[in-house]
Formats: C-alpha cells, sequence, structure tokens
C-alpha cells in the first residue's frame, strides 16, 4: 500500500526525536526544530504534545524513551520493487552502483510496461562508455564543487575549451538530455553533457568562481477560449512554469507564465501549437513573434 | 464532529483538490461546490501545511482563490510527494510500530507473539500514568499487516510462529540514483520515501520540462503497474468527462503511455466488454482492484505492439466491425539556408512518422495512424514553413486550415502581406 503511516513524515520525525534522546538530547527546542525541519507547517502542534502527553508513548515526562536502540525500519516489499525496477533502466549504468538484497524480488515495472511517447529521439548516448566515464566524473566534482577542465566539441564541429565549477545536472525528460549548469564560465553557462568530448580536474593557479548566470525571467500573458477542452489542455501543458490564472467571463481565461528567456522560441512554439484557442495578448514583443510567424505562414500560399 | 488534523486517512479526496490548485489555480471557494464549505477550508489548510511557500493566493470580486504555483524546474524534489506522507494513524499505530521494531532489531533476533507481548507489557509501557492497553489480538494484526508489508516475516518451527524482521538491502550509496530516479521514474515518490530514510547528501540534479502532477497519481499507477507484472485483470473506477459519476470498469491493463510534453498519463487497456484496446486518462481513475490473472495478457499486449507503429498519441480507431482505419497524413515545409535545426527538429520529433528531403528548401512528413487529429498541435508548431499538406481525414484537415485563418483574423493579418 503506498498510501501508508509507514512512509510518513510523522513516523520519520518521531523516529527522529526518539534518537536525539538516546543521545541524551532533551531540549525540547531542539526537538521542535527536528519537527519543523522533517515534517508540515502544523506539525508542532501535534507531534511533541502527543509525544508529551502520553497520547503516543514513545517518550516519558521526564523526556526519555524506553525505546533502547535507534529507530529503523527494513524497506518494504514496495520500495524494494521498486528499487528493482529502476536496477533494471538503462540509464542506471551512469551511476556506477550495486543493488544488493534484491535477488528474487520482482520489479514493480519493466521497461515493457510504460512507454513514453512523445519524448524526442536524439537524447545522450547513455550506454556509450566515453559518455558514462565523463557523467561520473562531472557528478563527483559537482558533489565536491571541484574546478574542471571541459573539452566539447561546437556545432561546427570544432574543439572548445573551458574550465568552470560544475554547479548541478540539469535533466530534461522531453529530449532525454543532461546539461551541466557551469559556475564562472560566463560565455558557457550551461554545456550538453553529449557535447563533452573530454574533462579532467583543474589544478591551475587561476581562481575560478562558483557565480552562475543569472535567469533572465520573461512573462507571457494569453487568452484562452475554453473550447475543444483548451482550457484543460493550456493549464496541464503549461503546468510546469510558475504562473497565474484568472477567469475573464463565461468560457475565457487569461494566464501569465513566467518563463526563462533562453526558452523563448520553444515557448512561442508551445503557444502556437494551441492555434486560435489561445490568443498571446502581452507583453507585444512576444505578440509580435507570434504574428511573424503567422506572416510568414500567409506566405507560403497554404490552400 | 472531529477535530481538524493535517493528516488524512484516503488520499483520494486531497486528490481533487490538489489538481484544481494546481492545474487551474483560478477558483474561489464558492466553485468547489461538491462538499461542503468546511471540507474546502481543511483541505486547503492542509495543503497549505504540506506546501507552505507553494501555496498562494489573490483576492478576486468572486472572493479569495488559492492556487498553488510551482516552477518544477528550481525544486530538486516534487514537492507534492508530501501530500502521500500524511496518512493519519491511530496511537496505538505508532507506539506499537517503535516497540515492535525495537524488540525486533535485528532480522537475526526472533520472538513468537506471546514473548512480544510480554516484553511490550513489561519493558515499555512501564512507568506511563495510563498505559495503552495493546491486547494480543491489536499486536497479531499488526504483525501480519507489517509481513504484507515485507518487513516482517516469520517462521514456524513445530507450532511456534517466530516474528522477525526482513533483511534489508542497503541503500547508504544511493543518494544520487535516488535523486534522479525519484523524479523521472514512474511511482517516483518511493524513490522519495527511499531518501526520507538517509542522511542528508549533496543534491546534483534539477530538471527541465518536469511534470508534477502524475504525483498525485502515483497511487492508481502502483496498481495498475503491479497488474501488470500479475498480468491480471483489473476492475477500476472511471471518470470521464462525459458523466457525473465514476463507471466502474473491468479491464486488462496492457501499458502506460506517458506524454513528457503534456504531462498526461493514459492506461492503455483491452476492455472485454467491447472487444477492443483503448485508453483511460490515469488521472479520471481511481480505485484500482486487482483480479484474477488472465491468459490473454501477452496475446493482448502483442497486439498493442503491433498498433504503436500507427499510434501518434494514445487514441486508437476502429471501425464499428473492428477494422482497422487508417488516416494519411502528409505535409511539407520549407527550410532556409542556415536553418538546419528544422530539420533535425523533424527527424527528432517525428515519432512514427517518415522524413523526405524533397529539394535542397523542401521536407516532406509522412504518416499512417489511427487519429489524425492528435497530430495537430504538433503541426502548428510549424507554421511559418507550411507549404503544403494533405490529410485523408478531409475534415481536419479543413479544420487545421480554418484555425489559421482565425489566426490572422486574431491577430489582424487579414489583408494580403
Amino acid at each position: 500500500m503506498i498510501f501508508s503511516e509507514l512512509y510518513s513524515a510523522y513516523y520519520n520525525t518521531v523516529a527522529s526525536i526518539i534518537s536525539r534522546l538516546l543521545d541524551g538530547e532533551n531540549d525540547e527546542k531542539k526537538l521542535h526544530q527536528i519537527v519543523s525541519e522533517k515534517a508540515f507547517g502544523e506539525s508542532a502542534l501535534t507531534i511533541l504534545p502527543a509525544l508529551k502527553g502520553e497520547k503516543w508513548q514513545l517518550m516519558r515526562s521526564d523526556m526519555t524513551t524506553a525505546i533502547s536502540r535507534k529507530p529503523t525500519m527494513p524497506l518494504t516489499l514496495l520500495q524494494r520493487r521498486w528499487l528493482k525496477a529502476i536496477s533494471l533502466d538503462l540509464r542506471i549504468k551512469l551511476f556506477g552502483v550495486e543493488f544488493e538484497g534484491l535477488d528474487g524480488v520482482e520489479p514493480l515495472f519493466t521497461a515493457n510496461d510504460y512507454l513514453i511517447y512523445d519524448r524526442y529521439s536524439d537524447g545522450d548516448p547513455f550506454d556509450d562508455e566515453g559518455y558514462i566515464n565523463r557523467f561520473r566524473f562531472i557528478l563527483a566534482a559537482i558533489r565536491e564543487r571541484a574546478p574542471i577542465k571541459i573539452a566539447l566539441s561546437n556545432k561546427d564541429g570544432n574543439s572548445t575549451f573551458t574550465k568552470c565549477i560544475p554547479i548541478r545536472l540539469e535533466y530534461s525528460e522531453k529530449d532525454d538530455k543532461f546539461r551541466l549548469i557551469t559556475g564562472g564560465c560566463h560565455f558557457l553557462p550551461v554545456i550538453n553533457l553529449s557535447k563533452v568530448t573530454s574533462c579532467s580536474r583543474y589544478n591551475g593557479e587561476y581562481k575560478i568562481s562558483t557565480n552562475q548566470r543569472d535567469v533572465q525571467y520573461r512573462t507571457v500573458t494569453m487568452e484562452i477560449t475554453d473550447e475543444r477542452n483548451a482550457l484543460e489542455r493550456v493549464m496541464l501543458h503549461f503546468a510546469h512554469f510558475e504562473k497565474r490564472a484568472e477567469k475573464l467571463d463565461g468560457n475565457r481565461y487569461t494566464v501569465k507564465i513566467k518563463y526563462d528567456s533562453n526558452d523563448e522560441s520553444e515557448i512561442v512554439i508551445r503557444v502556437l501549437s494551441f492555434g486560435p484557442l489561445v490568443r498571446v495578448t502581452e507583453p507585444s514583443r512576444f505578440v509580435n513573434l507570434i504574428k511573424d510567424r503567422l506572416i510568414r505562414q500567409k506566405n507560403c500560399n497554404l490552400r | 464532529m472531529s477535530a481538524y488534523s493535517e493528516l488524512v486517512k484516503s488520499f483520494e479526496r486531497i486528490r481533487a483538490y490538489m489538481r484544481e490548485f494546481y492545474v487551474y489555480g483560478f477558483k474561489s471557494r464558492d466553485d468547489y461546490n461538491r462538499k461542503s464549505a468546511r471540507s474546502y477550508d481543511d483541505e486547503r489548510r492542509r495543503m497549505e501545511s504540506w506546501l507552505g511557500e507553494h501555496m498562494s493566493f489573490v483576492r478576486t470580486p468572486e472572493g479569495k482563490n488559492v492556487f498553488i504555483s510551482i516552477d518544477s524546474r528550481s525544486s530538486r524534489h516534487n514537492p507534492f510527494y508530501n501530500a502521500w506522507k500524511a496518512k493519519s494513524f491511530t496511537d496505538g499505530d505508532i507506539t506499537l510500530h517503535f516497540i515492535i521494531f525495537d524488540i525486533l532489531y535485528s532480522p537475526e533476533v526472533r520472538y513468537t507473539l506471546s514473548d512480544i507481548m510480554k516484553m511490550i507489557d513489561g519493558e515499555y509501557l512501564e512507568g506511563f500514568s495510563s498505559p495503552l492497553m495493546l491486547d494480543e489480538s491489536t499486536v497479531r494484526k499488526k504483525l501480519k499487516e507489517y509481513c504484507e508489508e515485507g518487513i516482517i516475516t516469520t517462521e514456524k518451527q513445530g507450532r511456534k510462529v517466530f516474528y522477525h524482521r526482513t533483511e534489508s538491502p542497503d541503500i547508504e550509496a544511493l543518494g544520487d540514483v535516488l535523486d534522479f530516479y525519484s523524479e523521472v521514474a514512474p511511482c517516483g515518490v518511493i524513490g522519495s520515501f527511499l531518501l526520507d530514510k538517509g542522511g542528508a547528501h549533496s543534491e546534483s540534479f534539477t530538471f527541465k520540462h518536469h511534470y508534477i502532477t502524475s504525483a498525485m497519481d502515483s497511487g492508481v499507477l502502483v496498481g495498475l503497474l503491479d497488474a501488470m507484472q500479475k498480468k491480471s485483470v483489473v476492475t477500476v473506477s472511471n471518470l470521464s468527462r462525459k458523466c457525473d459519476e465514476p463507471r466502474r470498469n473491468r479491464i486488462i491493463p496492457l501499458r502506460i503511455f506517458i506524454s513528457v510534453q503534456n504531462g498526461r498519463q493514459h492506461l492503455l487497456a483491452y476492455q472485454p466488454d467491447f472487444d477492443c484496446i483503448k485508453s483511460f486518462r490515469i488521472d479520471f481513475l481511481s480505485d484500482v482492484r486487482i483480479e484474477e490473472p488472465t491468459p490473454r495478457f501477452d496475446e493482448l499486449r502483442a497486439q498493442l505492439d503491433g498498433m504503436q507503429s500507427k499510434m501518434w498519441g494514445v487514441n486508437i480507431k476502429r471501425s464499428r466491425h473492428g477494422e482497422e482505419k487508417l488516416e494519411h497524413v502528409e505535409f511539407t515545409v520549407r527550410v532556409e539556408s542556415g536553418e538546419d535545426y528544422i530539420v533535425r527538429r523533424l527527424e527528432r520529433e517525428k515519432r512514427i512518422g517518415k522524413i523526405e528531403r524533397l529539394d535542397d528548401f523542401t521536407y516532406r512528413f509522412t504518416a499512417d495512424v489511427y487519429e489524425s487529429n492528435e497530430m495537430i498541435p504538433w503541426l502548428r508548431t510549424f507554421i511559418c514553413r507550411i507549404t503544403h499538406m494533405s490529410f485523408s481525414n478531409r475534415t481536419v484537415e479543413n479544420l487545421f486550415k480554418s484555425d489559421i485563418k482565425e489566426m490572422y483574423r486574431m491577430y489582424g493579418i487579414e489583408a494580403d502581406v
């Protein structure tokens, strides 16, 4: 059962509180801190009062516990089955880890049980040894915030070199690609991992900063006419952005979306994909991007 | 009247509210008329408690509108997973849980129920002013429940039944694996449960084009995946847009179809009543019950495999007599010099279609699909370069063309340019 108290924030929080009590720590402020870190906004109203009031008989009035060992729980069958399923995924090779203790466990799913049908077909080469080695090297460097040197091929096929602090890896499910977000490398703030041809530690004297490029956000406001289920389709399609929606009247709605300016061309075509059921109203610069495409389309003389 | 708690017994109620707050976010309290106003207030308060800063509100003439706004690119973990960690329990449940695992502290330690009862009474509940009454049947029931969850195992020796904790894999070194797969694998919330067990570690991943709403459907998905592993029939409630009340369906689940471009998940399943394979939106499904295994599973899945080369999305169209009905789609786009990225786009996005180069500046896409209408949103992304189109389904082609004319009108591009 997936919705179970075994996985609950409350059980995890109480486990941490008991561990702290066993360490001889019974300062109430610190216990409160555990609750605010591990549970929800209003959990403080419940967890410590339930323990102190002996509703949950795990902590005595003198702030000691009869539990003798720091609480642990084995993995549930559901957790083991999910782990087994991901151990069979193609991308798992990137991580170079061994899964032990899963012999005889049935996977919760296999690659045959689901299909991502609209993913782009030019994803990263996850079974390429060179790619795997570079991925692992960069992941380790991210953990250590270690400066690295990277050689990569540009769009003309020529090699280019850079130094940076690797900050994090960004994965796009649609593109099936990893991108490296760099620090201290203003001309290459984002690097497609598949373009990296080699990488190594940088031991030179030049001090690389960890500053990342500031994301320039823009907003676009659209008016939706709720025909052919457009409202739901638009709201789901743009669900992953920060957004605000309002009802105007009848079947008309307005939605404001905040996006990274580097992704503007992509946003333009995503808006276009809804045809006449979505009309961009602001800013005029974005309206003109749409208009420009429509004018060019009109010139195509499609009959 | 029971007191408010931030924990809930059933996920289904909260599932609908979360979706409405996140996907739409423009409804006022009065628009939520399915339940009482108090129920709305309680669910909103719970979500504020679980999601914290992601909840916002705005005042409009219609009242206060609550919405959830999350840029999933800036979150390293799906905030909706918190809802799955809010299951309610009794005082006895939590007390007994920690006592049982303290008694059965390693897989080698084995006790009978009566041993466990003696220890609970003698060692654990002493010192409390009003010790909880945990009788033998309650403890037996809890142990049985834990056996079903796979965290306790039984061993019989003669007439005695011994309980011990199950051996557990070490997940200490899996921090990066769990960070990644808890966001990209089906039922990623289970990875999030595993992350909760580990200590703090540096988090190295973020996610782009990341749809997080599917988290709300994890319960249904687990049921369907489990049924597929067991090659079993399921009964499931389906609330379609066409009717107000959910209908119970008996189906054979065959495959989950996931979209990474619109965040929707569908189940492709065989429906014996209509002798056809059809798609069901997973966010409309609830209450999955696994029934008996079916000998037809492999044959039906192979049938679906064969159909996939004719599916653009999730729809399968057949005539009333069960015959396949395919629609031919063809369009050409103009690619100027220096626009090689358009050719790359066509190649990587063509799915089951075919791309041909007609001349230096013209490329043709062709496909035969069950439902050409599904392709229209993609075709519109090439607006500005579509020079020719020919759909065997003339209605779809005509609608596309009239939509373009409507867009010219909307943006004031009426006159010839």
